[in-house]
């Protein structure tokens, strides 16, 4: 992927130094522990590339540090690095999200009962677009699982965001499966 | 530019294209000065229109509608006009005859010049007083392109060019959309007219819908037959904007293309989410647990790709305290040896970008030991081998590299630490 090559730089050099930070205390860790370590130090790198610019990003980084267990692990990796702002503002950002959840779930009644107004007037054709609603809307609930801190983003937001996390993903990818296969090919 | 349309226009070997566009420069330019001289030009510009119709006409068929079009196209703001001005001889007594102070006779030679800038050739066409025409034109041909207008100059331009864009993509279209256009053309252009307004909306006008900026507000003008609630245009807008972001992820996920519905295009993001999220794991249990030395292997790769901007900093920060708590399971004769054979490779590496090619580089130099296949197993299976480092082989690496290399080295060292 010629375009995101300094991404990927950026990517692997953050979790190389997640790796460095959060591994040299343990010296024996169980395949489980190092794997996790492994996949939380790529994912906070990914997440710290971002600078805080996108939601999933700050999410991701404020999942991971209010587990007890992953919190050291986290302040380790991120620790002298200025992405500390984003750990902080997750309690801003967490009120904030209750309150636009609230609102989302309030403009959906009203939005809800104006359609049930509207398939009174058209119930042939309500129907097919009510399931094709109900079908999305399904789908968007999943979605939102998927993305950090997804179920807080309204429709374009979601979007948007999806875009931005599926990139990253891409990179993650590609950087692990290009580290894994070097190291196989010489074994 | 007035003076060129002319002489392009006489080009026989010019494309349709070219003078298509040639003329609808000059047209532009027309119906900017219509404004001003209304009057004035529109009856010079319906003339020459019809006198260039008629030059047109022998030229090619096509043309000639054009050129219909052009002057049915700038008859139509001014309907209030006699048509009926055949010859070009009567310019001039239509001049002598319009002197009722539409301005300053600089201005009405300017209108004489820019009206009849334009097919002079035509002028020749027609055989009435040609020369006097033809050097007023190209007298004050220069002075028109260097004229402003005070009033509205800059929108003027902006709205020339647009309408210079709207019309000439209007041209391939059929000549009832074209006056259709032309019509609503000049009001949504002029509304249409700040400065975010881009290309995008530019070919939304040709469907009706012109989507203004001001400061505050979005200016959202319904389609037709669609409803003008505010509720619903803010919906509308709402799902466009949601159908343009579904438009980028359809061309990020693979295998979109086909899918048109909301709801499997989502079906198929969700997926490839999932399988994303999924390849990551298995990647990290796979990283985790058949080589547990991999962690510092990148270590390699970060110092490589760092060289030109922190290898200093790199080791110092991390490796010095380390390198002084471990005592480093590491076999260093046969790194030495790669090391050593791999000197080269590893130059070459560092001017590399990508990162697979550099990675396998650093990686090889450690791993790949061509005759100690044995320490390979050793140094995978694990911490609990102790080899006693030895001072001299870094002494030796330091003398082989310089700083960056032997900093490399140093990662190495630790590498084999998990």
């Amino acid at each position: 992927m010629c375009p995101h090559t300094s991404l990927k730089q950026q990517f692997l050099k953050k979790w190389i130094m997640g790796l460095q930070r959060c591994s040299f205390s343990k010296k024996n860790m169980s395949i489980l522990e190092r794997k996790k370590t492994i996949k939380l130090s790529a994912d906070i790198a990914m997440a710290s590339a971002r600078n805080g610019t996108t939601r999933w990003s700050r999410a991701l980084i404020s999942n991971a540090s209010k587990d007890g267990s992953d919190n050291r692990l986290v302040q380790q990796i991120l620790g002298p690095d200025s992405n500390t702002p984003a750990a902080t503002t997750t309690n801003k950002a967490g009120t904030r999200r209750a309150s636009v959840c609230k609102k989302i779930v309030k403009r959906s009644h009203q939005i809800r009962r104006r359609r049930r107004k509207c398939v009174a007037a058209a119930p042939v054709k309500a129907v097919t677009s009510s399931i094709s609603e109900h079908l999305v809307r399904k789908r968007r609930q999943v979605l939102k699982t998927l993305i950090p801190g997804g179920e807080f983003m309204d429709e374009i937001c979601l979007i948007e965001e999806t875009l931005d996390y599926i990139t990253s993903l891409r990179v993650q990818v590609d950087v692990m499966r290009s580290v894994a296969s070097a190291c196989f090919s010489q074994s | 530019m007035n003076r060129a349309l002319p002489e392009m226009l006489q080009c026989s070997d010019m494309t349709v294209l070219q003078r298509q566009r040639a003329r609808l420069k000059w047209q532009t330019e027309q119906l900017r000065q219509q404004n001003y001289f209304c009057e004035l030009s529109g009856v010079f510009t319906s003339q020459t229109g019809f006198q260039q119709g008629g030059l047109m006409n022998g030229a090619g068929g096509g043309d000639s509608v054009l050129s219909n079009m052009g002057m049915s196209r700038q008859l139509k703001p001014d309907p209030g006009l006699e048509t009926a001005w055949p010859e070009l001889g009567k310019i001039n007594m239509g001049f002598g005859s319009c002197g009722y102070g539409n301005g300053p006779s600089f201005d009405m030679n300017h209108a004489i010049s820019r009206t009849s800038s334009c097919p002079p050739a035509v002028a020749a066409a027609v055989g009435s007083k040609p020369v006097e025409v033809k050097g007023n034109s190209e007298k004050m041909g220069s002075a028109v392109g260097r004229e402003s207008f005070k009033k509205r100059k800059v929108e003027k331009l902006q709205n020339s060019k647009v309408v210079a864009e709207d019309e000439y993509k209007r041209i391939k279209a059929s000549e009832e959309e074209e006056e259709e256009s032309k019509i609503t053309g000049p009001n949504t252009i002029k509304i249409s007219n700040n400065k975010k307004q881009n290309s995008g909306d530019t070919s939304k006008d040709n469907s009706k819908v012109s989507e203004v900026q001001k400061p505050d507000y979005i200016h959202v003008r319904a389609r037709r037959g669609q409803a003008t609630d505010s509720h619903s245009l803010a919906e509308r807008v709402r799902r466009e904007k949601i159908s343009e972001r579904m438009k980028y992820l359809q061309d990020l996920v693979p295998g979109c293309n086909k899918i048109t519905g909301k709801a499997g295009m989502l079906d198929e993001i969700i997926n490839y989410v999932q399988s994303l999220q999924r390849q990551v794991e298995f990647l990290s249990m796979k990283l985790a647990t058949v080589n547990p030395s991999l962690d510092f292997n990148i270590d390699n790769l970060y110092a490589k790709e760092e060289f030109p901007s922190c290898t200093t900093n790199f080791p110092t920060v991390g490796m010095a305290p380390e390198m002084t708590n471990h005592s480093p399971f590491l076999q260093f004769n046969p790194i030495q040896q790669v090391v050593s054979g791999c000197g080269v490779e590893m130059g070459m590496g560092m001017g590399m970008n990508s990162s697979d090619m550099a990675l396998r580089r650093t990686i090889s130099a450690p791993v790949s030991i061509p005759d100690a296949s044995f320490l390979n197993t050793t140094c995978f299976t694990g911490p609990q081998q102790q080899i006693q480092p030895s001072a001299p082989w870094e002494v030796e690496l330091q003398n082989l590299y310089n700083v960056a290399f032997t900093d490399t080295i140093e990662a190495s060292d630790l590498e084999m630490e998990m």
